[in-house]
Formats: structure tokens, sequence, C-alpha cells
């Protein structure tokens, strides 16, 4: 199921690293961002109710300022002397006075007889007894303990903050009534202290049932904001079925503002409503916000390039053991098996290390095994002992066997130096050991100077007898070659017998369980090592068998005889291979022809025939040759034949009775 | 009731028991005999004696010369309090204001019947603090530096004019016989209650009296500050 494929190994831990991380990552950012997020948004709430608290303190405050401005100047002798008097002029002009004391914290005063006809008014708001607002305030302040009261009391249209104390001359002779507005200025001042802008807005309750108004008319009084985020108030601002403790978000021209509204003006159910408006922006929230959000983001790299740089190390741990693993498995591919992996550590890799040192040990070693096997055996046998289980037995099969050795080895070995004698049958073995070879002949052994070579096996060729007979006579042409060296050489001049036979062998591991040889054995085999002797019988350098030379048509033969070899019962035919007709020259067909001719007359035992005929041709060679060629043998025979007095179904069948 | 209509009160009050006092001299013009004015009274809400109450019977003016008297009165200040604080006086009289503490005093009254004041002094023997009450009404002492000090001069017509005790209790004496009008006055009193004007007949066979229970209107004064300065100068 390998949905994606990989180049590398750092690349699959890369991208699963990614994979596990990145989630991982993005879930906790979003957590913590809405977590940060919903506390800022706490935070920013919170601070807005401290504002509003703050407001009321700060209203409060400013009331207590006005009081005592007011209980404090007008107790002041010269403001009781000026009342004194009576005369409203001055009186006036001693309110004004202490309105210029109070470096503005009081803006207007009216003083009222304690049955609330109105004395002065600094703003001259035209009426002469207290009515309405004012009236209730002055009832409020009579029923209370200390004849101090407050309100918020609209003033030629703009709310103030109004409070009322008696005048005492020296008991109460009339009420000073203090005020300040609830204007720009206130705001600013209070903005200052809760660091929220603060907003007085009036407007009209649509939740009356008897008014008209549907919608409530905002109307904003004073306002630290500026003019169009005023706008915007006036239009977002939620009045109806708002308490005062609903905080509400109201987007301005820089942004969301957390918005609470304190109540200044109004019963509830009066149609007219003056509240103050506290709104602290979510700027700072969202700030904060990106601050975290940077530092997170600055963070996750940070981890993110820590981690890949940790991976790489880490995939170069493993990526690079295995590599080296690789090159060395190719270098043990291509048969270089001395090189070793550095092993360090204990894991699987190091593991695998050591696994694949071991193999290439033991790679090393069977290949030494092969090599000295090749070196023992020849390479045909070689591969076929690894290429399959060895065991015991063998298989029948035909196969030409040549059997190869020097005639008069053993008189050669006394007359030289045992190092020299070493030489030379190294030589002579290695140049027909390669003869055999070139001609897919395998070694079967080598024993002292006699060689064994089959064609045939193990593996089977179409044309193994023409290659056992080309090697014969290879072998022979190669003689001619040492020969001459020898005689460079100082050394006694070589003679090879060699056998060739063709016929069905069991062919095979032989040995114990632990030490075996393939070879070959059977009837055929004896054959092959018996007509090599024969070699030494006839003075012949080969004597190939009538199978052989039937199943290697394409050289030319002479038959030599029709043997009964010890054991055998049957007669053979046996042949000398002279070489290929096309290299023959027109002496070697006469000497040919006459042979077969003398042949005949001995088969036919036609003795003085024969003997004449086999006599011509022993004179035909060179007098060094005369005394031991195959006609002396011949000669020899009927000699030993004409004694005897022969059966009369003679059938020209010499027999061999040693071997 | 607060302090709304207090000062409405002592502007009209006063004239009012004027007219009345007129108006029965004219009707029952009797022989001028002695008679007494046994006077109880009590705070109607808590049962308590009424201190400090001021009762006057109202003479006709013909008979007022033959009541009249002046002499000299001291109302003084005692650890920033006026001693007494009710002090009644016949038109004409002088009232000296010493002061007995170490520190200064602004003595000052705005009441229509006597405005004036006594700029800072202390008990040197060099200041004159003497001021003569030549008008009838009630006067009103304050201190410019002790704002809770208050104190009052009941200036009345004639000698027949007492201050009820610490029992509530007070006796006229001499007043001739015959239906004369009766006030009362208490610095709390409520001044539009109609148990404030009583119309009493005196003979001399026996005392009449004036037992009553008045209700009386919150104390309007200023507290005193807790008495730290005084220990801390003296």
């Amino acid at each position: 199921m390998a949905i994606f494929s990989f180049r590398s190994f750092r690349t699959r831990l890369l991208v699963f690293l990614l994979a596990l991380m990145l989630p991982v990552l993005l879930g906790i950012y979003v957590f913590v961002n809405r977590e940060n997020n919903q506390y800022t948004t706490d935070t920013i709430d919170s601070y807005l109710e401290l504002g509003a608290d703050v407001f009321d303190f700060t209203r409060e405050e400013h009331k207590n300022t006005l009081l005592t401005i007011t209980s404090t100047m007008t107790r002041d002798w010269g403001f009781r002397n000026a009342f004194g008097t009576g005369d409203p002029y001055t009186i006036i002009d001693a309110a004004d006075n202490i309105l210029l004391r109070s470096l503005g914290a009081a803006d207007m005063m009216l003083i009222a007889s304690m049955t609330g006809e109105v004395i002065i008014d600094t703003k001259i708001q035209g009426f002469e007894s207290l009515e309405g607002e004012w009236l209730e305030l002055m009832d409020l302040a009579a029923n209370s303990m200390d004849g101090i009261g407050d309100a918020i009391i609209n003033v030629s249209g703009v709310p103030y903050q109004i409070t009322v104390i008696p005048l005492f001359l020296p008991t109460p002779v009339a009420w000073i009534f203090g005020g300040f507005p609830l204007d720009n200025r206130f705001t600013d001042t209070v903005k200052q202290s809760i660091v929220s802008d603060v907003s007085i807005v009036e407007y009209v309750n649509a939740d009356e049932q008897n008014s008209r108004v549907q919608v409530p008319e905002v109307q904003v009084i004073a306002s630290t904001l500026s003019a169009d985020d005023q706008m915007r108030l006036t239009d977002q601002l939620q009045l109806t079925g708002m308490t005062y403790t609903d905080t509400q978000r109201i987007l301005l021209g820089d942004g969301e503002y957390g918005t609470l509204m304190r109540p200044l003006y109004g019963q509830q159910g009066d149609p007219l409503q003056i509240v103050a408006v506290i709104q602290k922006s979510y700027n700072e929230n969202i700030e904060n916000l990106e601050a975290f959000q940077r530092g997170l983001l600055q963070f996750y790299l940070v981890v993110i390039g820590l981690s890949l740089v940790v991976v790489v190390l880490l995939a170069r741990s493993v990526t690079r053991p295995i590599l080296d693993l690789a090159k060395r498995v190719k270098q043990i591919e291509e048969g270089d098996f001395g090189q070793t992996v550095d092993v360090a550590g204990r894991d699987e890799i190091s593991q695998l290390a050591s696994s694949v040192n071991h193999m290439a040990l033991g790679l090393a070693e069977k290949e030494k095994v092969r090599d000295l096997l090749g070196k023992v055996v020849s390479h045909e046998i070689a591969e076929e002992l690894l290429s399959k289980t060895i065991e015991l037995g063998g298989e029948e099969k035909v196969v030409t066997v040549l059997f190869a050795d020097i005639k008069g080895f053993t008189t050669l070995c006394e007359s030289a130096a045992p190092e020299a004698v070493l030489t030379l049958l190294n030589r002579y073995l290695s140049a027909i050991t390669k003869v055999i070879e070139d001609n897919h002949g395998v070694v079967d052994k080598y024993t002292g100077d006699s060689v064994m070579a089959l064609f045939g096996a193990p593996l089977n060729r179409p044309n193994d007898a023409q290659n056992a007979v080309q090697a014969a006579l290879e072998i022979q042409a190669c003689m001619v070659q040492l020969n001459k060296i020898h005689r460079e050489e100082g050394l006694g001049l070589m003679e090879a017998g060699i056998g060739v036979h063709t016929g069905l062998v069991v062919a095979g591991n032989l040995g114990s369980q632990n030490r075996l040889n393939y070879t070959v054995i059977g009837d055929s085999v004896n054959l092959g090592a018996r007509l090599e002797g024969l070699t030494r019988k006839y003075n012949t350098a080969n004597i190939v068998s009538g199978v052989t030379a039937q199943h290697a048509p394409e050289f030319v033969y002479r038959e030599l005889d029709l043997v009964r070899v010890a054991g055998k019962t049957e007669p053979v035919r046996i042949f000398e291979v002279i070489g290929i007709s096309a290299a023959m020259t027109a002496a070697q067909k006469d000497e040919l022809a006459d042979f077969s001719s003398a042949l005949e007359s001995y088969r036919a035992q036609h003795w003085e025939q024969a003997i004449e005929k086999f006599e011509k041709l022993q004179q035909a060679l060179p007098q060094s040759e005369q005394s031991a060629s195959l006609y002396s043998v011949y000669l020899e025979r009927m000699t030993y034949l004409n004694k005897r007095h022969l059966p009369e179904d003679w059938d020209a069948v010499f027999v061999f009775d040693r071997k | 009731m607060g302090f709304a209509r207090l000062l409405s009160i002592r502007l009209s009050h006063l004239r009012a028991s004027w007219l009345l006092a007129i108006l029965m001299l004219a009707t029952s013009a009797s022989a001028v005999q002695a008679a007494q004015l046994r006077i109880s009274l009590q705070d109607a809400k808590t049962g308590l004696p009424l201190e400090d109450a001021v009762v006057e019977v109202h003479l006709p003016i013909v008979l007022q010369n033959e009541f009249s008297s002046t002499s000299e009165y001291s109302v003084d200040q005692v650890e920033k309090e006026f001693i007494d604080n009710v002090t009644v006086v016949n038109v004409g009289s002088r009232v000296f204001f010493p002061n007995s503490d170490d520190i200064l005093h602004h003595v000052y009254s705005f009441s229509p019947a006597k405005v004036f004041e006594l700029p800072l002094y202390g008990n040197g023997r060099s200041v004159d603090f003497s001021q003569i009450f030549e008008q009838i009404g009630i006067v009103e002492l304050g201190c410019n530096i002790h704002d809770w000090m208050l104190g009052y001069i009941y200036v009345a017509q004639t000698t027949l004019v007492v201050k009820t005790d610490a029992n509530g209790q007070a006796l006229i004496e001499g007043v001739p016989e015959g239906v004369l009008s009766v006030s009362i006055w208490h610095p709390r009193s409520s001044h539009d209650s109609d148990a404030l004007q009583h119309s009493i007949e005196f003979d001399d066979a026996q005392p009449s009296t004036l037992r009553m229970a008045l209700s009386l209107e919150r104390d309007n004064r200023l507290r005193r500050a807790p008495n730290v300065s005084r220990s801390r100068y003296r």
C-alpha cells in the first residue's frame, strides 16, 4: 500500500515527522490562540467593568469635590456677610467668585430660600421658584439626615451633576445648589483616570408604553470619541433590553470596542434617559494576540528547524551505514571480498553490517575453495561439484576416455635429477592439460606421468569422440615441441603413448562421505587404459578403439590389429589415428595402403607374402626406427606364429593375457 | 418637616402674635391684678421635660410700659458653646458676649431683630463685646470660627416671659387679670402649630396653668466636630 514512494529514507522520515508534528503544532496553536483570545477578551471586559466602576467613583469624587467646594466656600465669612446683606447682585457676585475659586470644579451655582424661592442663579434659567427636578432635589435634601442631596439635572440641554447643601447662618437659611456639566471636559478628565473612552449619551426611551417613539433617538452630549466614531456609536449602541452589566461590542473606526453603560439620568420608565457609555478598544487584545502569535510561530520555526536538523542527522546516521553496506555488497557482487564494513554500535544496522562481513568472509572462503577446486580438479568438475549437492553415486553415460603417459618415463627418471624430472613432468602435464582443456576435455586425474582425461563427462557434447581424437593428435604435436625444448636443455627425449576409447561408463562421485573424487569407472575406462598400454606393444604413438574411430570419422586411421585384452572376451579392433586426410602426403598414403595390404596377407596367413610386405615397409623407415616399429612387431609375431600350429578357424585376433 | 419652612416661620409668627395681643386688649380691658401662670412643657415625641422653651405673656401696649425693664445679660462662650443656649432678655437690654475660651471667637447674627458682628476677639478686657437689643424678636447667634456654635437671644417686649428649666417647668408671676395671649417658642418648635399660641384667662384667685406637650422639629444645628483641637491647643 505504498501511496507515496520516497526517494530516500531521509525524505520519508521528514515527511513522517512533519505529518506527525504539524497537526499537533496546529492544534496547539488553535487551542492556545482561542484560550488566549478568550482570556484577553475577558481581561478587556473586566478592565471595562473596572473602568465603569471607576467612572462611577470619579463622578462621585467630582460630586464630593463640588459639595466640599460649595460647603466650604459658602461658610466663608465674606460669603456669609454678602448673603447677610440680602442684596441679590452682591450675592450673585459672591457666587461667581466661588465658582472662580473652585478652579472649574464648579460651573454653576443656584441659591434658593428654604422654601424654594430662587435668590440667585448664575445660569439665569429664568424660574423664580424651584420647579421640577430642582424641587425634587430640594425635597430630597430636606428629608435627608444632613440636608445634602445630589442629582443630574438638565441645565439648558446639558446634563449637570448638581449637589445641594444648606447655607448655615448659623441655622439653615438657604439652599446652595452647585453643579458641573457632564461635558467633553468632564469626559476627558474621566478618560485620564479610567483609560477608556467615555461618552454621555441621551436617548428617549422606547420602552415606555405611552411613548410614541419606537426607535430611541440617541444623541451624544459629550464624548472623548471623534465625531465619526460618535456617529458609529449612536448607530450601533443597543439601548433596549440592555442591562448595565451587559458588554456590547461596537465597531468604531479603529476596531472593535467593548462597551458598557452606566445610568446617569432618568428613572426606570422615564422617557428621557442619559447614560454614560464606557468603551475600551480590543486593539490591545489584538496586539497581545499578534505578539503571542508571532512568538508562537517563531518558536514553531525553531522547533521545526531543530527537528529537521535532528531528522537529517538521524537519517544520515541510518542511511550512511546503509549506503556503506550497499557499496560493500556491490563490491562483493563484483567479487571483491577483501574489504570489511566498520561495525559500530549494536543496533540492527550494525548487526546487518556484521552479517555482511560474515557473508563476505564466507563467500571469500567459498571462492577460495572454488579456486582451489579448479586447480585440483578441472573447471567443469569443480562447477559440477559446486553446482549441486554432492552425493555419492553416479550416472551411466557414454564418455570418450583418453589416457596419456610418457613411454620410458622410468628410464628417464633414472638418468635425471629429481628437480629436473619434476620440472619436466610439470611442463609436460601442463602442456597436455592445456591441450585437453582446449578440446573441451576434462582431466580426471594425474597418476605419475599418466593423465586420464574425459570427454563427455560431466557434460556431454555432441562431438566428444572427435574432440578426444583431436586432443590425441595435438598431444603428439605438443610432444614434438617439448622435445625440441628438451633437446636444447640437454634432457632426454619423451615419447607419449595415448589410448582413446569411447563407451558406457558410470560417472559420479566416488570415495567416502568426507573425501571423494568425481570420476568415471567401467570396462570402457579399463579398455582405454589398455589401449594406452598397447602403444608400447605396437610402437605407435596412439591407439584409438574402433568405437571411437567410428564416432570420429573425419580423421584418417590405419587399422592396427584385432586384439583381445585381458579380462575381455570380445575382440577389439584397434586403430592408429594418423591425422586429417587433407594434410596427408602421397608417401604417407602409399605407406598406409602398403600396410593395409600387408595386414591382409597376415590375416590370410600368407606368411611369406606378408613378411615380404612388412619387411619392405620396414626398410622404408629410417634406420633408427627400424628395430622398434609397428612393422617389426608384425615380423616378430609372424616368426612366432610360423613355429606354431594355428587352428583352422584362426581369427587373427591377437590375445594379450597380461595387463 | 425639615429645614424648608423654618425661615418663613421666624419671619412671620411674631407679627401674628402681636396682632392677636392687640385684639385681646381691646375686647377685655380688666383691672390690673397679679396672677400666676404655671408652665409645664414636655417633648411630645419623647415625653421628656422640655427645657429652654420660652413662654411669653403678651400685654396690650398700654400696659407694656408698666412691665418694661432693661438690664444687662451675659452670653458666655465656654468650650466653644454659647452659655446659655437660650437667653431671654427684655427689649433695650445690653448683652455681653464674654469669651471664656483660650481661643478667639467671631460672634455674629444675621437675624432681622439684631444684625451684628463681633470680629475675632479673645478674653482680653479691652474689647467691647456687648450689644444692645432694641427690637423684639429672636436673634440667632453664630460663631464664624465654629460653625456648630448656635445660641439664641429671645428679646421680649415685657418682663412677663420665662424660660423652662431642666424639668420643663417655669412660673410667670404678676400677670394682670384678664384674658391674655400667651406664646410658646422653642428652637425646635414647629412654627405653624396652633399649640404655640394660647389665650389664657388670668385671675388672682387661682394660678393659671399651661401644661402641654410640644411636637418638635428635627435639630438642624450642625454637628460639632470631634473635640480634638481643644486638647491639642490648651
